[in-house]
């Protein structure tokens, strides 16, 4: 027996390639949802992977530092460093801003990091060009999605920055990239006010009769310094010894630093829960939503396909083709013409995916997933043409 | 397959009735009709007169509701009583050519005219052989790889009357096979309808009101309100 | 219908192939893009990045020495001023008259000193005149002319005139130092008077003038400050983590916030014994090999980054490859496609972001700079000169 499916095929291979480029244009469209869905995940996972944190410490009562803001001392974590089970503390403060980069502004979430060896809680993990932050002060190091290159200076508040080094894949939960710049940079930046704010506070100050006083005439210049220093960080990020739970040296943190502390899975339950959680739910729904219509997409065009062959099917009734070898054709076709759409779709998805502005994650078993839905998704399209076309009365093909 | 002893084609007392209670239509009242072996005869009558159903039920597409068939060997349906797989029937014991040839257009024409052996489970080169004969033997099988787009008119009923022939069946039903051709075309086809006829033993009905070919027949069943009336044809050469 | 059944698989086995090529270009499966470098052999030249205020290592804050009214000042901030100039003046108010008032008690309390002097003199003549009559008496009484009673009058009274003029001589030393303490009352009048001067102790520059004629300062409170220019220096901090091997002598590049093209030269003065213990930096002060013109401002922001000596050349890689994996520091080393983890112990680092690598790698191995992703053991990784997006 021929494969009556494949014959047709090969004689309207045109017709057919296109419907499946077109299906494909909508696969690679779900696809494309489901990668931004992953991405927004990612993004949030890969912000704590890239800490190389095992345990965050925020100020007390705080969901901090991402979900809420939280500030504490800058000198805590020598006393946490002393704690049983803590190999190493790094300060970290979080900044969501606006970055100048030649005139126009780059949303950016600005980190400022210890210094300290590679791997120090907080660094960038790998670079893709230039190097690490050898100064103190005034050199960034920038994710690649900023669109900043080696060189260049930033903008960061009232400094400017020398761009020494670039990576990748260092984003905040919400996509934005990351802008590495050493703690007490960030920290002035952070808390530093503007220049016409810091002169108004010292001419507030020494208005002031209580702060300007004849008898000690330093005092308001004791009082502008203080005002304008700044010992806050955001967070402590910790690491563990490898032979302890984190969880036990939280716990002892908590009880006797009064700190907030989360372990890893602590702070993923904050990402998902707080933080990414709407947006990730209306991205699925969409996913859903789309998947929905492409099947049903899929379901008419397969029907209209075979719909359009209503005289040969009759004709092969009625030379006494079994139902099974139609419908067996029909299948046939629909599953090809779901294949060969899966395949445009993955293909089309994986190019426009770097296009978009925020990460799309393609999962191979997300796509492993979407071909077997594709193949059910055609297989059950079918049986509503294959129900159609066991209905034609084979007396079509006869006159009259 | 065919038999010196086949009896062609023999309807009895064939009836068939649309609806139920009032509003039943009775489409045939009582059909006669006999055509032997090797014999082409024409069916002809106007339109509402019972053609198509009677047409359909020697099509074995629709039952009829009472009246005995036989066909080759085997009875079809004995008052109600029918076999059981009709499809396979059709497939096997029934040739049919349509008005239009109704080649299926995504085979080439060998394969158009194989498929029926390959559906009852012939070897596709065994098939593709016999195809290929027949169309030699019907002076098309110069286009054997063409695809039916490419044929014109004539040769396409050509290809479908190879299609009907190919399962060697004791009757082929031919449904105004000639009315898109002129009137050489269209005696060119009962001329190899009536060749094949003799050279398989089968039955031949043509259903037409082509007034080009009516003369050519020896035997004409007219059909008036749903029954038969057989006449001699005039017989007239077609060569 | 052959020709269709090719085109059809053309089509078929190309989109196939894209399908298989973007599979194994991006995703997990794809091959990570690295960049590697070999080690190399060379001397790298150490730095520190220091971060200071312009402060001038003299600052005279001239004022008042007593609670006082401005009388007027002759400066202006920006004028160069020399050693004993007189800046200003505050108002000595009722000094003078103050002044006046002890002058007179001056020459009472000599007056009195000179009553008092003549009170001795007389005392001296009054007890020789009582001498001379004890002694004229005794005489009279070895020729028992008088009676030895007489004589004892005699006696006394020349005992009564010693002791007056004890006493005449113990009024005198009063007065005088009464006159002592007048006397300086005086000078010190006048000292104070001298003091309401604002006089110049140094050659410098008017960096302020914190009050204008007719305010009252309290004593100590600074009317004008002045520094010295020659003496301006950088106050740095370097953080402690990368401030090993500062001190004094080595040699700096100094660059000023407001010329940042600019470099000046200049050299490590000192090490402050101290540092901050809040912001963990060391504090040094650094000069200028030649003060810039214009001066730069004080309290201004500079950079400074510090050279250290030359190390010998020992294998030196960018610190990018360095990388901590399950708590070991190390760099992925390319063996013949292969990666390996290679710990390794660092050396020294300059601020071009080269590190010297103690132990663990040889000249002339290849090692990965930068990644696409980071790295395991497993990962399939593909060489290329550059990572997409970093423009050449």
């Amino acid at each position: 027996m021929i494969s009556l499916a494949g014959r047709d095929i090969i004689h309207s291979w045109g017709k057919f390639v296109l419907t499946g480029f077109g299906l494909g244009l909508l696969i690679g469209v779900t696809l494309s949802m489901a990668g931004i869905y992953r991405g927004m995940v990612d993004d949030a996972k890969v912000m704590l992977d890239n800490t190389g944190a095992d345990l965050w410490v925020v100020q007390q009562g705080t969901q901090g530092p991402y979900a809420e803001s939280s500030s504490l001392y800058d000198d805590i974590y020598r006393s946490l460093l002393d704690m049983p089970g803590v190999l190493r503390a790094a300060n970290v403060t979080y900044l969501n801003m606006q970055v100048n980069h030649g005139g126009h502004d780059v949303s950016a979430m600005v980190v400022g990091v210890m210094p300290g060896e590679p791997g120090t809680p907080g660094h960038p993990l790998y670079l893709i060009a230039g190097r690490h932050i050898t100064r103190s002060h005034y050199e960034a190091v920038a994710d690649i999605n900023t669109g900043f290159q080696l060189g260049e200076h930033i903008q960061i508040r009232r400094n400017l920055y020398t761009v020494v080094g670039l990576t990748r894949r260092m984003v905040s939960y919400n996509g934005d990239p990351m802008v590495f710049i050493p703690l007490k940079d960030a920290q002035q930046a952070q808390f530093l006010k503007d220049n016409d704010a810091l002169i108004q506070q010292r001419r507030r100050n020494a208005d002031n009769p209580a702060f300007n006083r004849p008898q000690t005439p330093d005092l308001v210049d004791a009082l502008n310094a203080s005002q304008s220093t700044n010992t806050y960080v955001n967070a402590v990020l910790l690491q563990t010894k490898p032979d302890v739970f984190p969880e036990e040296v939280a716990e002892s943190i908590r009880r006797w630093k009064r700190l907030q502390v989360y372990t890893r899975p602590q702070m993923e339950a904050i990402m998902f829960n707080k933080l990414i959680d709407k947006s990730a739910k209306q991205i699925a729904l969409f996913l859903v939503i789309l998947a929905i219509v492409s099947a049903t997409i899929v379901a008419f065009i397969i029907y209209t396909l075979t719909m359009g062959k209503t005289r040969e099917i009759a004709v092969l009734k009625l030379i006494g083709t079994p139902n099974r070898t139609i419908a067996g054709m029909i299948m046939q076709q629909s599953i090809g013409l779901g294949v060969i759409g899966f395949v445009v779709g993955k293909i089309t998805a994986t190019f426009w995916a770097p296009i978009f502005p925020k990460y799309v994650l393609l999962e191979p078993a997300d796509a492993l997933r979407g071909f077997i839905a594709v193949v059910l998704i055609c297989a059950l399209a079918s049986l509503l043409a294959i129900r159609a076309a066991l209905k034609i009365d084979p007396a079509e093909a006869i006159s009259g | 397959m065919a038999e010196s002893n086949s009896i062609g084609i023999k309807i009895q007392n064939l009836r068939k009735r649309y609806g139920e209670g009032d509003t039943a239509v009775d489409a045939l009242k009582g059909v006669d009709m006999q055509v032997g072996p090797g014999e082409v005869v024409g069916l002809v009558g106007p339109s509402g007169s019972g053609k198509s159903t009677l047409l359909k039920c020697l099509g074995a597409v629709i039952e009829p509701t009472a009246g005995k068939m036989t066909l080759g060997h085997d009875v079809i349906y004995d008052d109600g009583w029918k076999i059981p797989d009709l499809r396979a029937l059709r497939r096997d014991k029934i040739g049919f050519v349509f008005q239009a040839p109704y080649l299926i257009p995504f085979l080439d024409i060998t394969d158009n005219v194989a498929l029926l052996p390959m559906l009852a489970g012939r070897p596709n080169a065994e098939a593709r052989k016999r195809a290929l004969a027949l169309l030699h033997e019907l002076d098309i099988g110069h286009r054997a790889n063409a695809m039916p787009s490419q044929l014109s008119g004539g040769e396409q009923q050509r290809v479908s009357i190879a299609r009907a022939l190919i399962n060697q069946p004791p009757v082929i039903l031919a449904d105004e096979p000639t009315a898109p051709l002129d009137s050489n075309r269209a005696l060119a086809v009962i001329r190899i309808l009536n060749q094949m006829a003799q050279q398989y033993q089968t039955a031949i009905i043509v259903v037409t009101h082509d007034e080009k070919i009516i003369p050519t027949f020896k035997r004409i069943y007219h059909i008036r309100d749903g029954k038969t009336y057989e006449e001699p044809g005039e017989g007239k050469s077609f060569l | 219908m052959k020709a269709r059944t090719l085109a059809l698989i053309s089509v078929v086995v190309a989109l196939l192939a894209v399908f298989v090529f973007v599979n194994f270009r991006s995703g997990p499966f794809a091959a990570i893009r690295v960049t590697v470098a070999s080690v190399e052999k060379r001397a790298i030249a150490p730095a520190l990045f220091g971060i200071g205020t312009v402060e001038a290592q003299y600052t005279y804050k001239i004022g008042p020495t007593v609670a006082s009214r401005v009388k007027h000042i002759a400066v202006q901030v920006g004028d160069l001023i020399h050693a004993g100039q007189v800046l200003g003046e505050m108002d000595p108010v009722d000094l003078d008259d103050r002044i006046n008032a002890q002058k007179a008690n001056r020459q009472r309390v000599a007056s009195a000193v000179q009553a008092a002097e003549a009170q001795v003199q007389d005392g001296i003549a009054r007890l020789q005149h009582a001498n001379a009559q004890l002694q004229r008496y005794q005489k009279l009484l070895t020729t028992h002319a008088i009676s030895q009673e007489t004589v004892d009058i005699k006696r006394q009274e020349q005992r009564i005139a010693q002791a007056g003029l004890a006493a005449d001589r113990a009024n005198l030393d009063v007065a005088h130092r009464d006159l002592a303490r007048v006397e300086a009352d005086v000078k010190g009048a006048l000292q104070q008077r001298s003091n309401q001067q604002l006089i110049a102790p140094a050659d410098g520059l008017v960096v302020a003038r914190d009050a204008d004629p007719g305010t009252t300062l309290v004593a100590g409170q600074a009317v004008l400050i002045v520094i010295d220019p020659n003496s301006l220096w950088i106050n740095a901090r370097f953080d402690q983590l990368r401030a090993s091997g500062l001190r004094a002598g080595l040699s700096a590049r100094i660059a000023l916030r407001s010329q940042a093209e600019q470099t000046f030269a200049g050299s490590v003065l000192r090490l402050e014994p101290l540092a901050d213990a809040v912001t963990e930096e060391t504090l040094a002060k650094v000069v200028f090999d030649d003060i810039p013109d214009p001066l730069p401002l004080v309290g201004e922001l500079a950079e400074v980054t510090v050279a250290l000596p030359m190390h010998s050349a020992v294998p030196v890689i960018n610190k990018a490859s360095v990388q901590r994996i399950d708590n070991r520091l190390g760099v992925w080393r390319v063996d013949d496609g292969e990666l390996r983890f290679a710990p390794v112990t660092l050396g020294a680092e300059d601020l071009e972001g080269s590190v010297e690598i103690l132990t663990g790698l040889n000249q002339g191995d290849q090692v990965v700079v930068y990644s696409e992703r980071a790295l395991n053991t497993r990962s399939r990784i593909a060489i290329v000169e550059q990572l997409a997006g970093v423009s050449p």
